[in-house]
């Protein structure tokens, strides 16, 4: 484990300093990552401000739910953005291999070798949000609800990783996983909003299936004094099993990687 | 002792067979067609400690395919790998400890970091001690020359000093086997030769052992004493380097000139007509049966010659002779 950690270390002091050589993109992908956050909180001002609730949410309720879930976001953004491309990036063009010669894990390798610093943007967003709906909402902001933000937002993004890490494995067969990535992840965007606003079944796929209701949803509901139950409590435990299910898909995925060419 | 056991290794490639076209595509979708293609077929064979193993055969014969089962890049269909007493596949950490790898064909350096911070890198995954490090890195530094590129990013090095890099961060932990998947494509002479040196320097130094892919016959006449020839996946030749020449080389070729048109020759037997043109002839015959001057008595009781050259087989011609009629290696039993 401290291994690990230092040899993480080193790699985040090497891109860094990759990042410095390149500093337009540096601060390019920072505040790309915020228009693009900003551009969609315009959308739903501009959707909620005609009524002043829908189903008895406000704008700042929903607000709070869409910031727990950037939040948790940033975090799959930040340590594990390297996913999306295993197929593009590394089984095609062959650079995968040189993570299999290595003393170290495979899986460890790939996410260490790019961190991702855009997920700046998701955290100023997500923190900003969160702490202006609180505010607004007059929640209060002691350290027990913070301790609890924080251990839902650690799940949400551990269920982010889960989800696409499993996807990502698809690459060992079908070379090009973004399409089946981006399939997944962009059911996410349900999770902006309150879950009862939709069908029951899309309620269901969201918790159980793509469990990306624990990043928002029910913390938000805990939050905001819903009576929601032990549900409020369970995004730890369903984030342990995803990542659990999705590593073993992922092990089960290197044994049929078949490299490339010569 | 063996350090490499292979013991009936086979892989077989499932790929989808697609048709062209949107409608290929989807029917490639719904009702799948699989093509199996064999690699590699029961492959067997021990390396020992310090050798410096040839390993050679046409394009898509099963090298690299064989290489990425040895090195635990990928999982064998059949049979097995023990390398120092590790499955490659199961005990991968432990078995990167042990081994070294280069691509010729692909970078292990990380593109847009400086030769140095790629090094430092590198060495941190392995856990390189220290002084260690520093001793190896000026070792490294003096004979292959990395001082003038150790700032420079991978990404704007020239090829020869790419595959300088390359040798260096695969050095680097001080591997006990080295892997090497044609070392010198595309490279001039002189990088070729010095990287030859290193490998042979190394190998006497460390007793690493080496097994080498190559398509550079001058790689493997200066480097190995022993050469594995694969072919359509199976192994058909296992000996020393010398063996090759004295088993698949037993034809000579010998050219006459003469200043009258050549007419009319009786050939003596076991000897073969390779061109024939007005004023010179090649023929080819076997060693074993016939000497030169038998040859050459022979035929300067029919013709004028004016001069006559002999040519002993190279190693080149051999080997483009064998990968041009595979049914060759059937000549002679295989070394086992």
């Amino acid at each position: 484990m401290l291994r690990y950690s230092k040899i993480y270390w080193y790699f985040v002091v090497q891109r860094f300093k990759i990042l410095m050589e390149y500093r337009l993109n540096f601060f390019i992908g920072s505040i790309s990552t915020v228009l693009f956050q900003g551009a969609s909180i315009i959308a739903m001002w501009a959707v909620l401000r005609q009524v002043p609730s829908i189903q008895g949410w406000t704008l700042e309720q929903i607000l709070l739910i869409y910031g727990l879930l950037t939040l948790s976001k940033g975090i799959n953004h930040l340590f594990a953005d390297n996913l999306w491309v295993i197929g593009r990036d590394y089984i095609r063009p062959g650079q995968f291999d040189r993570f299999l010669v290595r003393p170290i894990n495979p899986l460890f390798h790939l996410l260490a070798d790019r961190i991702c610093h855009d997920a700046i943007g998701d955290f100023i967003v997500g923190f900003g949000l969160v702490g202006y709906a609180m505010v607004k909402l007059q929640l209060p902001i002691t350290l027990a609800s913070i301790s609890f933000i924080i251990l839902m937002v650690i799940s949400g993004g551990i269920i982010f990783i889960a989800l696409n890490l499993i996807t990502a494995a698809t690459a060992f067969w079908i070379m090009d996983s973004i399409p089946v990535t981006n399939l997944v992840f962009s059911t996410n965007e349900f999770a902006q909003y309150p879950l009862t606003f939709y069908h029951r079944s899309v309620g269901i796929l969201l918790t159980w299936l793509l469990p990306y209701g624990f990043a928002s949803y029910y913390p938000a509901s805990y939050l905001l004094g819903h009576s929601i139950g032990w549900m409020a409590w369970l995004a730890p435990l369903i984030a342990l099993v995803s990542i659990t299910i999705a590593y073993r898909f992922w092990v089960f995925g290197l044994k049929h990687y078949g490299s490339t060419g010569s | 002792m063996s350090v490499i056991d292979v013991r009936n290794l086979g892989k077989t490639y499932r790929t989808i067979e697609k048709e062209g076209g949107v409608k290929g595509a989807i029917k490639a979708l719904f009702r799948p067609q699989y093509r199996e293609k064999v690699a590699v077929h029961d492959l067997n064979f021990q390396i020992d400690a310090g050798e410096i193993v040839g390993y050679i055969g046409v394009n898509g014969a099963g090298k690299s395919t064989t290489i990425k089962m040895l090195t635990g890049i990928l999982y064998p269909t059949t049979g097995a790998v023990t390398v120092l007493g590790h499955d490659p596949q199961r005990e991968r950490v432990a078995n990167a400890r042990n081994i070294g790898v280069v691509f010729g064909q692909r970078s292990q350096l990380w593109w847009d970091l400086a030769l140095i911070e790629s090094l430092n890198l590198v060495a941190n995954i392995y856990e390189v001690e220290p002084s260690r490090y520093k001793q190896l890195l000026s070792h490294f530094s003096e004979v292959l020359e990395l001082d003038e590129i150790l700032k420079t990013p991978i990404r704007s090095m020239s090829l020869g000093q790419k595959m300088r890099a390359e040798l260096a961060a695969a050095f680097i932990h001080e591997p006990k086997i080295v892997y090497l998947d044609e070392p010198t494509i595309g490279l001039d002479v002189m990088v070729k030769q010095r990287i030859r040196e290193f490998i042979k320097d190394y190998n006497q130094t460390h007793n690493t052992t080496v097994m080498l892919t190559t398509h550079d016959l001058g790689d493997i006449e200066q480097l190995c004493s022993r050469v594995i020839i694969i072919d359509a996946g199976s192994k058909v030749y296992d000996g020393p380097l010398h063996a090759i020449k004295q088993q698949f080389g037993k034809y000579r070729t010998i050219t006459f000139e003469t200043n009258q048109p050549i007419t009319n020759v009786q050939l003596p037997p076991a000897c073969e007509q390779l061109s024939l043109s007005e004023y010179s002839l090649e023929l080819k015959f076997d060693r074993s049966q016939l000497s030169a001057s038998q040859v050459a008595t022979a035929l300067m009781q029919q013709i004028d010659v004016a001069d006559f050259t002999l040519n002993e087989p190279d190693l080149e011609s051999i080997i483009k002779h064998l990968y041009q009629n595979p049914t060759a290696y059937n000549e002679v039993a295989v070394n086992e």
